[in-house]
Protein backbone atom coordinates (compact mmCIF):
# COMPACT_ATOMS: atom_id res chain seq x y z
CA UNK A 1 0.00 0.00 0.00
CA UNK A 2 1.86 3.54 -1.11
CA UNK A 3 -1.15 6.02 -0.05
CA UNK A 4 -2.48 5.11 2.98
CA UNK A 5 -5.32 6.52 3.66
CA UNK A 6 -5.82 9.46 6.77
CA UNK A 7 -6.66 7.77 9.57
CA UNK A 8 -9.65 9.27 11.21
CA UNK A 9 -8.67 10.53 14.54
CA UNK A 10 -10.70 11.07 17.72
CA UNK A 11 -13.11 14.23 17.49
CA UNK A 12 -11.32 15.69 20.47
CA UNK A 13 -8.31 15.87 18.81
CA UNK A 14 -9.99 18.02 16.33
CA UNK A 15 -11.31 20.01 18.88
CA UNK A 16 -8.15 20.43 20.89
CA UNK A 17 -6.09 21.20 16.79
CA UNK A 18 -8.79 23.96 16.73
CA UNK A 19 -7.76 26.13 19.83
CA UNK A 20 -4.22 26.67 18.09
CA UNK A 21 -5.61 26.52 14.45
CA UNK A 22 -9.38 27.33 13.79
CA UNK A 23 -9.33 25.84 10.49
CA UNK A 24 -9.15 22.78 12.03
CA UNK A 25 -12.87 23.20 13.03
CA UNK A 26 -13.92 22.56 9.83
CA UNK A 27 -13.25 18.52 9.65
CA UNK A 28 -16.07 18.11 12.39
CA UNK A 29 -18.59 19.94 10.33
CA UNK A 30 -17.62 17.55 7.39
CA UNK A 31 -17.56 14.76 9.88
CA UNK A 32 -21.09 15.70 11.33
CA UNK A 33 -23.14 18.35 9.14
CA UNK A 34 -25.12 15.47 7.59
CA UNK A 35 -26.07 13.43 10.54
CA UNK A 36 -27.30 16.77 12.41
CA UNK A 37 -29.03 17.40 9.12
CA UNK A 38 -31.00 14.47 8.23
CA UNK A 39 -31.91 14.37 12.45
CA UNK A 40 -33.37 18.47 11.92
CA UNK A 41 -34.73 17.54 8.80
CA UNK A 42 -37.09 14.82 10.73
CA UNK A 43 -37.95 16.88 13.54
CA UNK A 44 -38.43 20.47 11.85
CA UNK A 45 -38.52 19.27 7.95
CA UNK A 46 -35.77 20.85 5.75
CA UNK A 47 -36.15 24.22 5.42
CA UNK A 48 -35.30 25.26 9.04
CA UNK A 49 -32.32 22.44 8.93
CA UNK A 50 -29.83 23.78 7.26
CA UNK A 51 -29.49 26.87 9.52
CA UNK A 52 -29.87 25.55 12.55
CA UNK A 53 -27.21 22.90 11.63
CA UNK A 54 -24.53 25.90 10.38
CA UNK A 55 -25.57 27.62 13.98
CA UNK A 56 -24.61 24.62 16.28
CA UNK A 57 -21.69 24.29 14.47
CA UNK A 58 -21.29 28.41 15.14
CA UNK A 59 -21.74 27.70 18.72
CA UNK A 60 -19.94 24.60 19.30
CA UNK A 61 -17.36 26.35 17.68
CA UNK A 62 -17.41 29.55 20.06
CA UNK A 63 -17.18 26.88 22.97
CA UNK A 64 -14.19 24.67 21.83
CA UNK A 65 -12.23 25.62 24.26
CA UNK A 66 -15.05 24.70 27.00
CA UNK A 67 -14.61 21.11 25.15
CA UNK A 68 -14.11 18.32 27.78
CA UNK A 69 -11.16 16.82 25.68
CA UNK A 70 -11.47 13.31 27.52
CA UNK A 71 -15.00 12.46 25.41
CA UNK A 72 -13.39 11.44 22.21
CA UNK A 73 -16.44 11.29 20.34
CA UNK A 74 -18.20 15.45 19.62
CA UNK A 75 -21.48 13.73 18.77
CA UNK A 76 -23.07 14.31 22.11
CA UNK A 77 -21.79 17.42 22.66
CA UNK A 78 -22.48 18.63 18.95
CA UNK A 79 -26.39 17.16 19.41
CA UNK A 80 -26.66 18.91 22.89
CA UNK A 81 -25.96 22.04 21.41
CA UNK A 82 -28.87 21.24 18.67
CA UNK A 83 -31.49 20.02 20.99
CA UNK A 84 -30.81 23.26 22.90
CA UNK A 85 -31.70 25.62 19.33
CA UNK A 86 -34.19 23.38 18.68
CA UNK A 87 -35.86 24.50 21.84
CA UNK A 88 -36.91 27.67 20.32
CA UNK A 89 -38.97 25.42 17.63
CA UNK A 90 -40.89 23.24 19.95
CA UNK A 91 -43.97 24.69 18.78
CA UNK A 92 -43.22 24.36 15.24
CA UNK A 93 -42.18 21.43 15.36
CA UNK A 94 -45.42 20.03 17.22
CA UNK A 95 -47.54 22.03 14.23
CA UNK A 96 -45.66 20.14 11.60
CA UNK A 97 -46.79 17.26 13.92
CA UNK A 98 -50.06 17.78 13.63
CA UNK A 99 -49.89 18.85 10.04
CA UNK A 100 -48.73 15.18 9.08
CA UNK A 101 -51.74 14.09 11.31
CA UNK A 102 -54.19 15.86 9.04
CA UNK A 103 -52.56 14.67 5.96
CA UNK A 104 -54.88 12.15 3.93
CA UNK A 105 -54.36 8.91 5.28
CA UNK A 106 -55.74 6.05 3.11
CA UNK A 107 -59.40 4.81 3.79
CA UNK A 108 -58.39 1.95 6.21
CA UNK A 109 -60.82 0.97 8.82
CA UNK A 110 -58.94 -1.20 10.99
CA UNK A 111 -58.29 0.08 13.91
CA UNK A 112 -54.46 0.96 14.68
CA UNK A 113 -54.08 -2.10 16.92
CA UNK A 114 -55.05 -4.63 14.27
CA UNK A 115 -52.99 -2.72 11.82
CA UNK A 116 -49.74 -2.98 14.00
CA UNK A 117 -50.56 -6.23 14.83
CA UNK A 118 -51.19 -7.36 11.34
CA UNK A 119 -47.49 -5.81 11.15
CA UNK A 120 -47.87 -2.81 8.87
CA UNK A 121 -45.85 -0.24 8.17
CA UNK A 122 -44.74 2.97 10.39
CA UNK A 123 -46.73 4.76 7.32
CA UNK A 124 -49.91 3.04 8.45
CA UNK A 125 -49.82 3.96 11.81
CA UNK A 126 -48.22 7.91 10.88
CA UNK A 127 -51.51 9.41 12.72
CA UNK A 128 -51.30 7.58 15.67
CA UNK A 129 -47.19 8.18 15.97
CA UNK A 130 -47.18 11.77 15.09
CA UNK A 131 -50.03 12.70 17.19
CA UNK A 132 -48.25 11.13 19.65
CA UNK A 133 -45.44 12.87 19.24
CA UNK A 134 -47.03 16.19 18.89
CA UNK A 135 -48.37 15.47 22.47
CA UNK A 136 -44.70 14.68 24.29
CA UNK A 137 -43.38 17.43 26.48
CA UNK A 138 -40.44 18.90 25.43
CA UNK A 139 -38.12 17.09 27.71
CA UNK A 140 -39.34 13.46 26.66
CA UNK A 141 -39.68 13.95 23.58
CA UNK A 142 -36.05 15.20 23.00
CA UNK A 143 -35.05 12.19 24.69
CA UNK A 144 -37.00 9.97 22.63
CA UNK A 145 -35.87 11.30 19.58
CA UNK A 146 -32.43 11.53 20.39
CA UNK A 147 -32.21 7.70 20.70
CA UNK A 148 -34.94 6.73 18.07
CA UNK A 149 -33.66 9.60 15.25
CA UNK A 150 -29.72 10.29 16.52
CA UNK A 151 -29.14 6.93 16.95
CA UNK A 152 -27.90 7.97 20.55
CA UNK A 153 -27.06 5.62 23.45
CA UNK A 154 -28.29 6.38 26.72
CA UNK A 155 -25.08 7.49 27.76
CA UNK A 156 -24.58 9.77 25.10
CA UNK A 157 -28.00 10.79 25.47
CA UNK A 158 -27.41 11.51 29.49
CA UNK A 159 -23.97 13.65 28.19
CA UNK A 160 -26.13 15.56 25.44
CA UNK A 161 -28.18 16.90 27.76
CA UNK A 162 -26.47 17.06 31.03
CA UNK A 163 -28.69 14.86 32.47
CA UNK A 164 -27.96 11.92 34.73
CA UNK A 165 -28.80 8.07 32.76
CA UNK A 166 -31.87 7.37 35.00
CA UNK A 167 -33.42 10.38 34.28
CA UNK A 168 -32.54 9.61 30.72
CA UNK A 169 -34.58 6.21 31.59
CA UNK A 170 -37.17 7.58 32.80
CA UNK A 171 -37.92 10.15 30.10
CA UNK A 172 -37.75 7.32 27.78
CA UNK A 173 -39.80 5.40 29.41
CA UNK A 174 -42.72 7.65 29.79
CA UNK A 175 -42.46 8.61 25.99
CA UNK A 176 -42.52 5.30 24.88
CA UNK A 177 -45.32 4.38 26.70
CA UNK A 178 -47.58 7.21 25.60
CA UNK A 179 -46.04 6.24 21.80
CA UNK A 180 -47.45 2.54 22.92
CA UNK A 181 -50.64 4.14 24.47
CA UNK A 182 -51.62 6.39 21.22
CA UNK A 183 -50.65 2.52 19.05
CA UNK A 184 -53.49 0.88 21.27
CA UNK A 185 -50.96 -0.40 23.39
CA UNK A 186 -50.48 -3.84 21.32
CA UNK A 187 -46.65 -4.13 21.21
CA UNK A 188 -46.39 -7.77 20.82
CA UNK A 189 -42.92 -8.08 22.66
CA UNK A 190 -44.67 -7.04 25.66
CA UNK A 191 -47.77 -9.58 24.80
CA UNK A 192 -45.52 -12.38 24.24
CA UNK A 193 -43.75 -11.77 27.65
CA UNK B 1 -43.23 -4.44 15.71
CA UNK B 2 -41.70 -2.15 18.36
CA UNK B 3 -42.15 1.17 18.50
CA UNK B 4 -39.04 2.10 18.79
CA UNK B 5 -38.62 0.47 14.79
CA UNK B 6 -42.18 2.28 14.24
CA UNK B 7 -40.59 5.39 15.10
CA UNK B 8 -37.81 4.70 13.23
CA UNK B 9 -39.15 3.90 10.20
CA UNK B 10 -41.67 7.23 10.49
CA UNK B 11 -37.73 9.12 10.81
CA UNK B 12 -36.39 7.68 7.78
CA UNK B 13 -39.68 8.30 5.73
CA UNK B 14 -39.71 12.32 7.27
CA UNK B 15 -36.22 12.36 6.53
CA UNK B 16 -34.17 14.74 3.86
CA UNK B 17 -31.09 14.31 2.66
CA UNK B 18 -28.50 17.03 3.29
CA UNK B 19 -28.43 19.64 -0.32
CA UNK B 20 -25.19 20.70 -1.27
CA UNK B 21 -25.96 23.68 -0.57
CA UNK B 22 -25.52 22.48 3.11
CA UNK B 23 -21.76 23.17 2.43
CA UNK B 24 -22.68 27.02 2.63
CA UNK B 25 -22.72 26.59 6.52
CA UNK B 26 -18.98 25.36 6.59
CA UNK B 27 -17.70 28.78 4.97
CA UNK B 28 -20.28 30.60 7.53
CA UNK B 29 -17.98 28.86 10.31
CA UNK B 30 -14.92 29.93 8.26
CA UNK B 31 -15.51 33.58 7.38
CA UNK B 32 -18.62 34.48 9.83
CA UNK B 33 -16.84 33.82 13.01
CA UNK B 34 -16.88 37.93 13.38
CA UNK B 35 -20.81 37.39 13.24
CA UNK B 36 -21.29 34.57 15.60
CA UNK B 37 -19.44 37.26 18.66
CA UNK B 38 -21.91 40.19 17.06
CA UNK B 39 -24.61 37.46 17.81
CA UNK B 40 -23.78 36.86 21.26
CA UNK B 41 -23.53 40.38 21.37
CA UNK B 42 -26.67 41.24 20.08
CA UNK B 43 -28.61 39.26 22.86
CA UNK B 44 -26.22 40.75 25.55
CA UNK B 45 -26.55 44.35 24.51
CA UNK B 46 -30.02 43.81 24.62
CA UNK B 47 -29.99 42.67 27.39
CA UNK B 48 -27.81 45.10 28.84
CA UNK B 49 -29.67 47.95 27.34
CA UNK B 50 -32.99 46.35 28.67
CA UNK B 51 -31.33 45.83 32.85
CA UNK B 52 -29.46 49.50 32.59
CA UNK B 53 -32.79 50.98 31.46
CA UNK B 54 -34.96 48.75 34.21
CA UNK B 55 -32.18 49.74 36.81
CA UNK B 56 -31.33 53.16 35.34
CA UNK B 57 -35.08 54.28 35.84
CA UNK B 58 -36.12 53.58 39.22
CA UNK B 59 -32.59 54.55 40.34
CA UNK B 60 -33.06 58.33 39.62
CA UNK B 61 -36.71 57.97 40.10
CA UNK B 62 -35.95 57.18 43.79
CA UNK B 63 -33.09 59.23 44.00
CA UNK B 64 -34.16 62.65 43.47
CA UNK B 65 -31.94 64.79 41.94
CA UNK B 66 -28.48 63.79 42.69
CA UNK B 67 -25.56 64.49 40.52
CA UNK B 68 -23.42 61.12 39.16
CA UNK B 69 -20.18 62.93 38.24
CA UNK B 70 -19.78 63.29 34.41
CA UNK B 71 -17.63 61.36 32.11
CA UNK B 72 -13.67 62.44 32.08
CA UNK B 73 -11.24 62.04 28.87
CA UNK B 74 -13.15 62.11 25.23
CA UNK B 75 -16.61 63.28 24.96
CA UNK B 76 -18.86 61.44 21.84
CA UNK B 77 -18.41 63.68 18.84
CA UNK B 78 -21.41 64.80 17.44
CA UNK B 79 -22.57 62.81 14.85
CA UNK B 80 -25.47 61.67 12.41
CA UNK B 81 -27.55 58.28 12.99
CA UNK B 82 -27.58 59.03 16.75
CA UNK B 83 -30.27 58.40 18.49
CA UNK B 84 -32.22 59.51 21.73
CA UNK B 85 -34.46 57.82 23.32
CA UNK B 86 -36.71 59.17 26.16
CA UNK B 87 -37.50 57.44 29.48
CA UNK B 88 -39.82 58.14 31.90
CA UNK B 89 -39.94 56.24 34.58
CA UNK B 90 -43.51 57.09 36.65
CA UNK B 91 -44.39 56.81 40.72
CA UNK B 92 -47.44 54.67 39.49
CA UNK B 93 -48.36 51.99 41.48
CA UNK B 94 -51.45 50.72 40.37
CA UNK B 95 -52.11 47.50 40.82
CA UNK B 96 -50.48 46.99 44.13
CA UNK B 97 -52.05 47.65 47.62
CA UNK B 98 -50.01 51.07 47.83
CA UNK B 99 -52.00 52.03 45.28
CA UNK B 100 -52.14 56.13 45.04
CA UNK B 101 -54.10 57.83 41.98
CA UNK B 102 -52.30 59.08 39.05
CA UNK B 103 -48.62 58.91 38.33
CA UNK B 104 -45.99 61.59 38.13
CA UNK B 105 -42.96 61.16 35.90
CA UNK B 106 -40.61 61.09 38.85
CA UNK B 107 -38.09 60.55 36.78
CA UNK B 108 -37.04 61.86 33.08
CA UNK B 109 -34.19 60.61 31.34
CA UNK B 110 -32.72 61.44 27.73
CA UNK B 111 -30.91 57.98 26.73
CA UNK B 112 -28.29 59.17 23.58
CA UNK B 113 -27.13 56.55 21.67
CA UNK B 114 -24.35 58.18 19.43
CA UNK B 115 -23.50 56.89 15.83
CA UNK B 116 -21.13 54.34 17.06
CA UNK B 117 -22.77 53.06 19.75
CA UNK B 118 -19.55 53.01 21.85
CA UNK B 119 -20.85 54.83 24.77
CA UNK B 120 -24.60 55.30 26.16
CA UNK B 121 -25.28 58.41 28.00
CA UNK B 122 -28.09 58.85 29.96
CA UNK B 123 -29.01 62.47 31.21
CA UNK B 124 -31.20 63.08 33.74
CA UNK B 125 -33.96 65.60 34.06
CA UNK B 126 -34.61 66.42 37.50
CA UNK B 127 -38.21 66.64 38.35
CA UNK B 128 -38.65 69.33 40.37
CA UNK B 129 -37.16 71.70 37.27
CA UNK B 130 -39.07 74.67 36.86
CA UNK B 131 -39.38 75.26 33.08
CA UNK B 132 -41.40 76.67 30.29
CA UNK B 133 -44.06 74.31 29.19
CA UNK B 134 -45.48 74.70 25.78
CA UNK B 135 -48.96 74.37 24.73
CA UNK B 136 -50.19 70.87 24.90
CA UNK B 137 -53.73 70.16 23.82
CA UNK B 138 -55.90 72.21 26.29
CA UNK B 139 -53.25 73.08 28.71
CA UNK B 140 -51.89 76.73 27.88
CA UNK B 141 -47.96 77.30 28.12
CA UNK B 142 -46.95 78.06 31.32
CA UNK B 143 -43.61 77.76 33.45
CA UNK B 144 -44.34 75.08 35.64
CA UNK B 145 -42.67 71.84 37.45
CA UNK B 146 -41.56 69.56 34.44
CA UNK B 147 -43.23 66.42 35.52
CA UNK B 148 -46.59 68.26 35.45
CA UNK B 149 -46.75 68.05 32.07
CA UNK B 150 -46.53 64.39 32.38
CA UNK B 151 -49.08 64.62 34.89
CA UNK B 152 -51.69 66.93 32.72
CA UNK B 153 -50.84 66.40 29.25
CA UNK B 154 -49.23 62.19 29.26
CA UNK B 155 -45.95 61.08 27.45
CA UNK B 156 -46.89 63.37 24.22
CA UNK B 157 -46.86 66.68 26.06
CA UNK B 158 -43.76 65.67 27.86
CA UNK B 159 -41.90 64.62 24.56
CA UNK B 160 -42.84 68.14 23.84
CA UNK B 161 -41.59 69.62 26.47
CA UNK B 162 -38.17 68.29 26.38
CA UNK B 163 -37.82 69.19 22.43
CA UNK B 164 -38.55 72.80 23.32
CA UNK B 165 -36.38 73.40 26.15
CA UNK B 166 -33.48 71.06 24.66
CA UNK B 167 -33.47 71.40 20.71
CA UNK B 168 -32.96 67.73 20.83
CA UNK B 169 -34.99 65.27 18.74
CA UNK B 170 -36.45 62.00 20.38
CA UNK B 171 -36.78 59.04 18.96
CA UNK B 172 -38.34 56.86 20.65
CA UNK B 173 -40.13 56.95 23.91
CA UNK B 174 -40.59 54.51 26.90
CA UNK B 175 -42.19 54.45 30.18
CA UNK B 176 -41.59 52.57 33.37
CA UNK B 177 -42.83 52.00 36.73
CA UNK B 178 -41.88 50.09 39.70
CA UNK B 179 -43.96 46.90 38.86
CA UNK B 180 -42.46 46.71 35.39
CA UNK B 181 -38.59 46.78 37.56
CA UNK B 182 -40.18 44.22 39.56
CA UNK B 183 -41.04 42.02 37.00
CA UNK B 184 -38.11 42.28 35.10
CA UNK B 185 -35.61 41.05 37.89
CA UNK B 186 -38.34 38.37 38.19
CA UNK B 187 -37.84 36.94 34.74
CA UNK B 188 -34.33 37.17 35.27
CA UNK B 189 -34.93 34.97 37.81
CA UNK B 190 -33.83 37.02 40.49
CA UNK B 191 -30.59 38.09 40.91
CA UNK B 192 -27.60 37.18 43.02
CA UNK B 193 -25.63 39.69 45.16
CA UNK B 194 -23.33 39.85 48.01
CA UNK B 195 -24.00 41.30 51.56
CA UNK B 196 -21.59 42.23 53.79
CA UNK B 197 -23.54 43.26 56.93
CA UNK B 198 -27.04 41.98 57.51
CA UNK B 199 -29.76 44.43 56.83
CA UNK B 200 -33.08 45.39 58.30
CA UNK B 201 -34.34 48.62 57.10
CA UNK B 202 -38.43 48.84 57.71
CA UNK B 203 -38.57 51.52 55.62
CA UNK B 204 -37.43 49.84 52.90
CA UNK B 205 -39.45 46.89 54.19
CA UNK B 206 -36.12 44.77 53.87
CA UNK B 207 -34.48 41.94 55.93
CA UNK B 208 -31.79 40.24 54.46
CA UNK B 209 -28.53 37.95 56.10
CA UNK B 210 -25.04 38.88 55.18
CA UNK B 211 -23.60 36.45 52.77
CA UNK B 212 -24.76 35.41 48.65
CA UNK B 213 -28.29 36.12 48.65
CA UNK B 214 -30.84 35.85 45.75
CA UNK B 215 -32.86 38.71 45.61
CA UNK B 216 -36.17 38.10 44.19
CA UNK B 217 -38.09 41.33 42.15
CA UNK B 218 -39.67 43.18 45.19
CA UNK B 219 -36.59 42.75 47.36
CA UNK B 220 -34.07 43.89 44.73
CA UNK B 221 -36.49 47.04 44.46
CA UNK B 222 -36.28 47.18 48.31
CA UNK B 223 -32.11 46.93 47.96
CA UNK B 224 -32.56 49.69 45.45
CA UNK B 225 -35.03 52.15 47.80
CA UNK B 226 -32.49 51.37 50.70
CA UNK B 227 -31.20 54.23 52.46
CA UNK B 228 -30.59 53.68 55.72
CA UNK B 229 -27.34 51.57 55.56
CA UNK B 230 -23.73 51.32 55.98
CA UNK B 231 -23.39 55.42 56.61
CA UNK B 232 -25.93 56.28 55.08
CA UNK B 233 -25.03 58.33 52.17
CA UNK B 234 -25.98 58.14 49.16
CA UNK B 235 -22.54 57.18 47.40
CA UNK B 236 -22.70 53.88 48.99
CA UNK B 237 -26.29 54.25 47.99
CA UNK B 238 -25.54 54.77 44.29
CA UNK B 239 -22.83 52.09 44.82
CA UNK B 240 -25.47 49.54 45.66
CA UNK B 241 -27.68 50.45 43.00
CA UNK B 242 -24.39 50.00 40.68
CA UNK B 243 -23.81 46.37 42.14
CA UNK B 244 -27.34 45.30 41.67
CA UNK B 245 -26.94 45.94 37.69
CA UNK B 246 -23.73 44.43 37.27
CA UNK B 247 -25.69 41.15 39.09
CA UNK B 248 -28.13 42.27 36.72
CA UNK B 249 -26.37 42.33 33.43
CA UNK B 250 -24.27 39.07 34.36
CA UNK B 251 -27.64 37.21 35.43
CA UNK B 252 -28.42 38.38 31.67
CA UNK B 253 -25.63 37.49 30.10
CA UNK B 254 -26.07 33.81 31.07
CA UNK B 255 -29.23 33.59 29.83
CA UNK B 256 -27.37 33.65 26.33
CA UNK B 257 -27.26 30.16 26.69
CA UNK B 258 -30.87 29.55 27.50
CA UNK B 259 -32.56 30.50 24.27
CA UNK B 260 -36.23 29.57 25.80
CA UNK B 261 -35.46 31.55 28.87
CA UNK B 262 -33.66 34.50 27.50
CA UNK B 263 -36.58 35.04 25.14
CA UNK B 264 -39.25 34.73 28.13
CA UNK B 265 -37.19 37.26 29.66
CA UNK B 266 -37.20 39.46 26.46
CA UNK B 267 -41.31 39.18 26.25
CA UNK B 268 -41.62 40.48 29.56
CA UNK B 269 -39.08 43.45 29.61
CA UNK B 270 -40.88 44.71 26.35
CA UNK B 271 -44.58 43.70 28.20
CA UNK B 272 -43.40 45.83 31.39
CA UNK B 273 -42.25 48.92 29.75
CA UNK B 274 -44.08 50.63 27.18
CA UNK B 275 -42.59 52.11 24.26
CA UNK B 276 -43.99 54.48 21.65
CA UNK B 277 -45.58 52.30 18.74
CA UNK B 278 -42.53 52.46 16.37
CA UNK B 279 -39.90 51.10 19.26
CA UNK B 280 -40.50 47.24 19.39
CA UNK B 281 -38.96 44.39 19.68
CA UNK B 282 -37.67 43.96 16.33
CA UNK B 283 -36.75 48.08 16.47
CA UNK B 284 -34.59 47.17 19.68
CA UNK B 285 -32.81 44.27 18.48
CA UNK B 286 -31.91 46.50 15.05
CA UNK B 287 -30.64 48.89 17.47
CA UNK B 288 -28.92 46.28 20.07
CA UNK B 289 -27.37 44.92 16.48
CA UNK B 290 -25.71 47.91 15.58
CA UNK B 291 -23.75 47.37 19.59
CA UNK B 292 -20.94 44.82 18.39
CA UNK B 293 -18.80 45.40 21.32
CA UNK B 294 -19.66 46.40 25.29
CA UNK B 295 -21.19 49.63 25.07
CA UNK B 296 -19.96 52.11 28.31
CA UNK B 297 -22.69 53.59 30.29
CA UNK B 298 -22.26 57.01 31.37
CA UNK B 299 -25.43 59.06 33.53
CA UNK B 300 -25.21 62.05 34.25
CA UNK B 301 -27.38 65.19 35.70
CA UNK B 302 -28.70 68.16 33.78
CA UNK B 303 -26.79 71.04 35.59
CA UNK B 304 -29.08 72.96 38.08
CA UNK B 305 -29.14 75.20 40.39
CA UNK B 306 -31.87 76.68 43.15
CA UNK B 307 -34.72 78.46 41.66
CA UNK B 308 -34.04 81.94 42.49
CA UNK B 309 -37.93 82.25 43.28
CA UNK B 310 -38.41 79.04 45.04
CA UNK B 311 -35.54 77.26 47.06
CA UNK B 312 -37.61 74.09 46.93
CA UNK B 313 -37.37 73.83 42.72
CA UNK B 314 -34.34 74.00 40.31
CA UNK B 315 -33.55 75.62 37.63
CA UNK B 316 -31.46 74.47 34.89
CA UNK B 317 -28.03 76.23 34.92
CA UNK B 318 -27.08 77.46 31.58
CA UNK B 319 -25.07 77.92 29.89
CA UNK B 320 -24.26 74.38 31.10
CA UNK B 321 -27.30 72.73 30.48
CA UNK B 322 -27.55 73.87 26.52
CA UNK B 323 -24.03 72.69 25.75
CA UNK B 324 -24.73 69.57 27.29
CA UNK B 325 -28.02 68.98 24.75
CA UNK B 326 -25.39 70.13 22.23
CA UNK B 327 -23.62 67.30 22.13
CA UNK B 328 -26.67 65.42 21.45
CA UNK B 329 -28.43 67.20 18.56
Amino acid sequence: MITQPATRGPDADLVRASWTQPEAFAELFDRYSAMLYRYVSKRLGPEPAEDLVGETFLVAFSRRRSYDLSYTDARPWLFGILTKLLSRHHRSEAARYRALLRAPVDGHVDSPAERVASGVSAQAVRPELVGALAALPAKDRDVLLLVAWGDLTYVEVAQALGIPVGTVRSRLNRGRRKVRAALGDTNPLQEEA
Amino acid sequence: MDDLKLLRDLGAELEHRPPATLARQRNRLLTERPRRRRIGWFVTALAAVATAIAVAVPTLVLSGHETVPPPVGARPPKVTGAMNILLVGTDSQAGTPRFRTGARSDTIMLVHLPADRKQITAIAVPRDSMVQIPRCGSAPPRRDMINSAFDKGGLTCTVKTIETLTDVRIDHTMEFDFAAFKEVVDALGGVEILIRKPIDDPKAKLKLPAGKVLLDGEKALGYMRLRNHGDGSDVQRIKRQMTLLLAMLRKGQSLLDEPGRLRGFLATATRSVKTDPAFDLETMTALAMTMDQPAGFVSITVPWKPDPRDPNRVVWKQPEAGELFERFR
